[in-house]
């Protein structure tokens, strides 16, 4: 399985279902478009151990850039260049105890494209103090667990198979004050319609719109 | 309350060896695999087999170490007939019993007679049983022998081990009846029961496939001695005692070096005495009256430690049958129960009934139930490595244990707040059923019953934690609120002067009231997985609980010749489609599909369902001389099967078998 190849082979797919409109070069009429971004890789593994335990992550997140749709670098990460970060299961916003930023983030309840517009308040930061003792990521923006925030984790003995929630589209105030909604698709490389688990994993399917105007209009 | 019986007669022309071949065959009932497979529990009223009460001439058959009771352990050579009770409208019983009660009620000495029969059938199956009643004066002796051995069954012969594996088990039952005085009688019965089962099997370890080989044993015993006395015409007393064992042992070697691959082990006691009165004050009033006390224990492998638990229960119950005008009964029950572990639940019934003419009768029940947390919920300290990797821990272990993990670095990830889990609290159940008996043409009888069960606090799994290695650890919690409901019909009709139709029929509605809930409020969406577009639920697109068919069904025609001493029958059963997901787990290494695959972890209308069914069953019989019987016959004619999700349903079955009446006063055969 030589899947940190895959880190470097990422695609971008843009749906440019509204190119026509787009051609409009006034930037605040100018409409806001859905992008898939496919395969973004969260730490996967190199490898297993006979005891099951990955093997080859490196514990780091993979941050994600809205303005530019595309990747930013590790030795970043200490910047506001990035807006969310992912690594297996985990998703931060850059804020706090994740990053220098004031990017902050909701789970919103609803179809993608019927979420015309982000929501005024209810934004918060990876800054909560952790109410469980002991247990890492508690105090994230996006609850990390089964049924908590994007996903759920099947039931049952091994392999676990991870599918993001149908109808959770993650909300995200950028820290220069832009909106952008995304909404996770799949969890498994190449986001397979009936993943078994044992797919490689924590490569990220995930569709987004960008505002980059001073709105919370994603129209 | 909706009761059916399930006289013998009945059981021989089916064919029937075990008490999951008779309940298979009977309306609005389910014989659904268990977890591992090797299993086969009940599915009444929608309910998961935990909440089904089994009992021997009233008393509980305990060994569920799984939840659920393995009914092949109960021959039916020796059953008078069976009594099904549906909904938790008797008081007598206990209050666990949410779905319904099974009672089997065993022979009485009868005469002096005996008989021997054999039966032989595909996969190498043979049962011989043999039976003797012997009566003199005040003494009934009935004894009971029954050895059953089989080859077990391959679903997949493309992979290693068999579906089911192959055992022997031996049943004794005996039953002492005594007439101490005119108004005494004492009754003394004794159970034994030993399973030998020889696995072989292949697990699999992080992608590679292990063969493993073991044994499983099981063996319970039960003593109860029942002595009812008369004091006066109105004044019936009954004090009873029962004491049973369970004990059951899995082990697992590599068959590469016989190293110990998997070792588990399960002990269980139940004893309870009971005294209870009945008063007949007129015709019209009856009121009985019982008080009890039940000690149950558990040992384990599976609590982490070989520490005995136990758990005591003090109760009693009332129940007043009343008959205020003609016609009309109405019956009044309740139930205390004080539980060491739990404290005091108070579960009330009431069921009425009106006879509106002979050809048109009413009824009414309705009563609370509760089932305590048991055992396995609380103190579970269990990893199984043969079903894949996962632990389970109950709730009073999981934290201290948890901690002990993280401590050790073995926590990779939570999936739930440990901190949320807490106490659990009882399930109750509350429960409603309005029947109609109804002759609506000459001969042609129709049973209606409608009911409605609504289940607060159900416990279900929760998956906690990932360890670093990616095995799950569950606990549990009180989660669900869930509710059946629907309609049970039976028609019967004397087709012919020796032939009887019936047909039974149950629409379910089985759901979790708080995803309809949600669906109703427009809050659950499902994806396409190839189009990976999200769209919102209706309503009627909520299919309800994994596992629960809409429609059940079955058709019997039963012909019988006393005259002739032909017997035949064709016996079809019905499974409309239902859905899986609840449970994940691997049958001979193939992993059990989901059905959810849209991303909402419910059932719904677009997702992949195991597909509706029919079992035929066919079987002819001849008595000779009122003394030799002889049957033939076919379990599951056309050979469905579907190894993965049913692997309870073995392929088609032929059978042959010999039965022999020793007999002056009366042939065997009633």
């Amino acid at each position: 399985m030589n899947m940190i190849k895959s880190v470097f082979s990422f695609s971008l797919i843009t749906i440019c279902a509204l190119a026509f409109v787009s051609c409009n070069d006034n930037p605040a009429t100018r409409q806001v478009v859905a992008t898939t971004f496919t395969n973004l890789a969260a730490d996967p593994p190199t490898g297993f151990t006979d005891m099951g335990a990955p093997i080859g992550t490196t514990g780091k997140f993979t941050f994600f850039s809205f303005k530019t749709g595309a990747l930013v670098d590790h030795a970043d990460s200490a910047t506001t260049q990035w807006d969310i970060g992912f690594r297996a299961t985990t998703i931060i916003v850059n804020s706090a105890t994740s990053g220098p930023g004031t990017s902050q983030v909701q789970v919103v309840s609803g179809i993608f494209d019927d979420i015309l517009e982000a929501p005024a308040d209810g934004y918060t930061s990876d800054n909560d103090p952790s109410p469980i003792e002991g247990v890492p990521n508690a105090n994230l923006a996006i609850p990390t667990g089964s049924d908590q925030g994007w996903y759920n984790a099947t039931q049952g003995p091994p392999p676990t198979i991870i599918t993001p929630i149908a109808g959770k589209v993650l909300v995200i105030k950028t820290s220069d004050n832009r909106f952008a909604k995304v909404e996770v698709l799949s969890y498994y490389q190449d986001a397979p319609a009936s993943p078994t688990g044992n797919e490689p994993s924590r490569y990220y399917t995930f569709r987004y719109v960008y505002q980059p105007n001073d709105t919370r209009s994603f129209n | 309350m909706p009761v059916t019986l399930v006289p013998k007669v009945q059981i021989k022309t089916m064919g029937s060896l075990r008490l999951n071949d008779v309940l298979s065959e009977q309306a609005g009932l389910v014989v659904v695999p268990q977890v591992n497979a090797q299993g086969n529990g009940i599915q009444v009223q929608g309910f998961n087999p935990d909440y089904t009460l089994i009992l021997i001439d009233g008393e509980p058959i305990i060994g569920r170490y799984t939840g659920s009771l393995e009914l092949s352990r109960i021959a039916v050579g020796n059953i008078k007939q069976i009594e099904i009770v549906k909904g938790p409208s008797s008081s007598l019983y206990g209050s666990d019993a949410l779905a319904g009660v099974i009672n089997i009620i065993t022979e009485k000495p009868t005469g002096n007679q005996g008989s021997l029969s054999t039966r032989y059938s595909s996969n190498n199956t043979l049962d011989i049983a043999g039976d003797a009643n012997l009566t003199k004066k005040k003494t009934g002796i009935n004894l009971f022998a029954n050895r059953y051995s089989t080859d077990g069954y391959d679903l997949s012969p493309e992979n290693f081990g068999k579906t089911v594996s192959p055992f022997t088990n031996y049943t004794l039952h005996s039953k002492i009846t005594y007439n101490v005085t005119p108004t005494t009688d004492l009754s003394v019965s004794g159970r034994y029961f030993t399973e030998d089962q020889q696995f072989r099997f292949e697990v699999e370890s992080n992608g590679d496939r292990i063969r493993t080989a073991g044994e499983g044993t099981t063996n319970d015993w039960s003593f109860n001695p029942v002595l009812t006395h008369r004091f006066t015409q109105k004044l019936k007393t009954v004090a009873r005692f029962y004491t049973t064992r369970y004990k059951t042992i899995t082990h697992l070697e590599l068959e590469s070096d016989g190293s110990p691959y998997y070792q588990d082990d399960f002990k269980q006691s139940f004893t309870r005495p009971e005294v209870h009165a009945e008063y007949f004050f007129n015709a019209e009033n009856i009121l009985t009256l019982g008080t009890g006390y039940i000690r149950e224990t558990v040992q384990t492998s599976r609590y982490g430690d070989q520490e005995k638990r136990e758990q005591e229960t003090t109760y009693g119950f009332f129940q007043h049958e009343w008959l205020p005008v003609e016609k009309l009964v109405l019956i009044v029950g309740g139930r205390f129960d004080y539980n060491s572990l739990y404290g005091a639940q108070f579960s009330p019934k009431l069921s009425t009934q009106y006879e509106v003419s002979k050809k048109l009768t009413f009824k009414i029940s309705g009563g609370v139930g509760f089932k305590s947390p048991d055992f396995r919920q609380l103190y579970f300290n269990f990893s199984n490595s043969a079903g894949g990797g996962y632990s389970v821990l109950g709730t009073e272990v999981a934290l201290p244990r948890l901690a002990e993990l993280e401590a050790a670095g073995q926590i990779q990830e939570y999936l739930f707040d440990p901190a949320k889990l807490g106490d659990l609290k009882a399930e109750r159940s509350l429960a409603l059923n309005v029947g109609i008996h109804a002759e609506i043409l000459p001969s042609l009888k129709m049973e209606l019953n409608a009911f409605h069960n609504s289940i607060d606090n159900l416990i279900e799994t929760q998956a906690v934690a990932i360890t670093t290695s990616g095995q799950s650890i569950y606990s549990y919690r009180n989660i669900l609120r869930a509710y059946t409901q629907g309609i049970e019909s039976d028609f019967s009709y004397p087709l012919l002067k020796n032939v009887s139709l019936s047909l039974g029929y149950q629409l379910l509605f089985a759901k979790d009231k708080d995803v309809a809930e949600a669906v109703k409020d427009g809050d659950v969406y499902w994806r396409d997985p190839n189009t990976l577009v999200t769209r919102r639920l209706k309503p009627n697109e909520y299919f309800g609980l994994y596992n629960r068919s809409r429609h059940l069904g079955n058709l019997k025609i039963f012909y019988n010749n006393k005259i002739k001493g032909l017997e035949a029958s064709l016996r079809v059963i019905y499974r409309g489609k239902y859905g899986i997901g609840d449970i994940r787990g691997s049958i001979q290494g193939e992993t059990i599909p989901q059905s959810d695959r849209n991303s909402n972890a419910i059932l719904d209308v677009y997702d992949d369902f195991v597909k509706d069914y029919a079992v035929v069953n066919i079987s002819a019989a001849k008595t000779v001389k009122q003394m030799v019987r002889f049957q033939v016959g076919v379990d599951n004619l056309f050979d469905h099967t579907e190894p993965v999700v049913i692997p309870n349903l073995p392929g088609r079955l032929f059978y042959a078998s010999v039965a022999c009446s020793l007999s002056k006063n009366k042939p065997g055969n009633q």
